[in-house]
């Protein structure tokens, strides 16, 4: 475990030191940007606006009770921003772009393709690996952030539908509990749970070994290590992030 | 002129390559042959830098490569073009453009110039009409060949060959062995090809050393191994004898 991390931050050392050193290909970046925001465009819309409208009906539910209904829209947006939009959508994407990714570079190490690029005179890290790990991190940053978008319009829809509350009642309460700083948590969280999944997705690809069985081994510890490291940063986010508002008194 | 001394690979506790020593000359095609686990794949991927060895030395005529770092290595890699045991083709590439990876990398061509190395190395494995294709529109045979090409393409001095015939049917087995030697005589590459047939060994190679256990157990001219007392080196025989009565046998190659 503690050899494995070691050789995930010396790989990550390596990415980093590609991608200001050396630099990369524009047109790799945008073609691995692009292609992960289209595998994931349709998972994402849909994660993104189920996760808005359950949101809005379990705090209706609750609000109900108390008559307090025309807070409906800002703590279910706020709820949203800060904690389940981004953990909820960037589980989609490690199961998603995480395991794609991590079966893509499995199969060329296994296959020897990896070796054939060396051999042929081009680093693998500068053609293959860094523009993946900065395309999965733009993207993912995207795809989050559009998430987030929908799963706002999803809540306002099921507020419209379950609690006959129309749009202008929903937002009306989004300035007074949406605060910059949850805004800035969601940020904050969306920028390094895509950092960790290019990270994994890509370490863990890169270090198959041994055939179709390797392959499949990396693709399940790619989901799996990716889920537990987004939940590990989102409490570290938190803790941090809510130390630093309390002594900013923000 | 190609020369391992003394060259030691471990992985983990268990020893691969035990103080290997011999030399390649140039020009000759020299099989390196042993049964699977012997390090004969180790043995190559040291020579092009792919993996470093725990001792020993490897020249490549004057130079004394083994502790060069990555970026030496590249002078290296043009003059030594490995065709692995797998195709190792790209796959969301077509063939011309798998062909053409190496050149776009190492040496600056002009478009014109680029297509017609691509061609020509295509001509070379016989190859030339499927340059638009992708790797997965071709039959596994096909795909060793584009590998081939693409080696070719940087025309090195060296050719090294990791099971070119793993895989593959009777049939384009000899024809990827008549292409090594094809290849051998008219560019005047030195071959080193690491396999475990012993027939196309004894058909087409100058020199065969045979390995086993980290160790050189017998070199020779195919004709000094077939008065081999190695027992390793009689098993070897004994299968292309059977394999000789069992089917009839292309003639040997001039």
């Amino acid at each position: 475990m503690i050899n494995q991390i070691g050789l995930a931050v010396i790989f990550l050392n390596k990415i980093l030191s590609t991608l200001f050193k050396k630099g990369i290909s524009r047109e790799d970046f945008f073609e691995q940007t692009l292609k992960v925001t289209q595998q994931s465009f349709l998972t994402v819309t849909m994660a993104g606006f189920f996760v808005g409208a359950i949101m809005t009906i379990q705090f209706a539910l609750q609000l109900k009770e108390y008559a307090a209904l025309a807070y409906l829209g800002g703590l279910a947006t706020s709820g949203t921003l800060r904690e389940l939009g981004p953990l909820l959508i960037a589980f989609m994407l490690s199961g998603k772009v995480g395991a794609f990714t991590a079966a893509e570079l499995g199969t060329m190490k296994v296959t020897e393709q990896m070796d054939a690029i060396r051999c042929l005179g081009a680093d693998p890290f500068k053609e293959i690996i860094a523009p993946r790990f900065l395309g999965i991190i733009v993207a993912s940053l995207f795809l989050l952030l559009f998430g987030i978008g929908m799963s706002v319009f999803g809540g306002l829809l099921m507020a419209n539908i379950f609690a006959q509350i129309n749009a202008d009642q929903y937002v009306r309460h989004i300035p007074t509990i949406v605060k910059l700083s949850s805004i800035i948590s969601g940020f904050f969280k969306v920028f390094w749970f895509s950092f960790c999944l290019g990270w994994i997705a890509t370490f863990l690809g890169y270090s198959t070994t041994g055939g179709a069985k390797g392959v499949g081994l990396s693709v399940v510890n790619t989901a799996v290590a990716t889920m537990v490291v987004i939940v590990i940063v989102d409490w570290i986010t938190t803790t941090l992030f809510n130390s630093v508002l309390s002594m900013l008194a923000f | 002129m190609i020369r391992f001394v003394e060259l030691s690979k471990s992985f983990g506790s268990r020893t691969i390559l035990n103080k290997i020593s011999f030399e390649v000359r140039t020009g000759e095609i020299l099989f390196i042959l042993g049964t699977s686990g012997t390090g004969k794949s180790v043995l190559l991927k040291n020579l092009v830098g792919l993996l470093r060895p725990d001792s020993g030395q490897i020249w490549v005529d004057d130079q004394e490569i083994s502790r060069y770092s990555e970026e030496q290595y590249l002078s290296i890699r043009r003059q030594i073009g490995m065709v692995f045991q797998q195709p190792a083709l790209f796959d969301s590439l077509t063939v011309f453009e798998n062909v053409a990876f190496g050149l776009r990398r190492l040496e600056k061509l002009l478009p014109d110039e680029l297509s017609k190395r691509v061609i020509e190395s295509l001509q070379l494995v016989h190859l030339h009409q499927l340059e638009n294709r992708y790797p997965n529109e071709l039959s596994y045979g096909q795909q060793k060949r584009v590998s081939i090409a693409r080696t070719l393409a940087l025309k090195p001095k060296v050719l090294l060959f990791d099971e070119p015939t793993t895989g593959l049917d009777p049939v384009t087995t000899t024809t990827v062995n008549e292409l090594i030697f094809e290849l051998s005589q008219k560019l005047k590459t030195t071959s080193i090809v690491v396999s475990h047939d012993m027939k196309c060994a004894i058909d087409i190679a100058h020199r065969i050393i045979v390995l086993d256990k980290g160790h050189i157990v017998d070199q020779g001219t195919p004709d000094e191994l077939k008065k081999s007392e190695q027992e390793l080196v009689k098993e070897f025989l004994r299968e292309v004898l059977q394999t000789s009565q069992s089917a009839p046998t292309k003639e040997k190659l001039p």
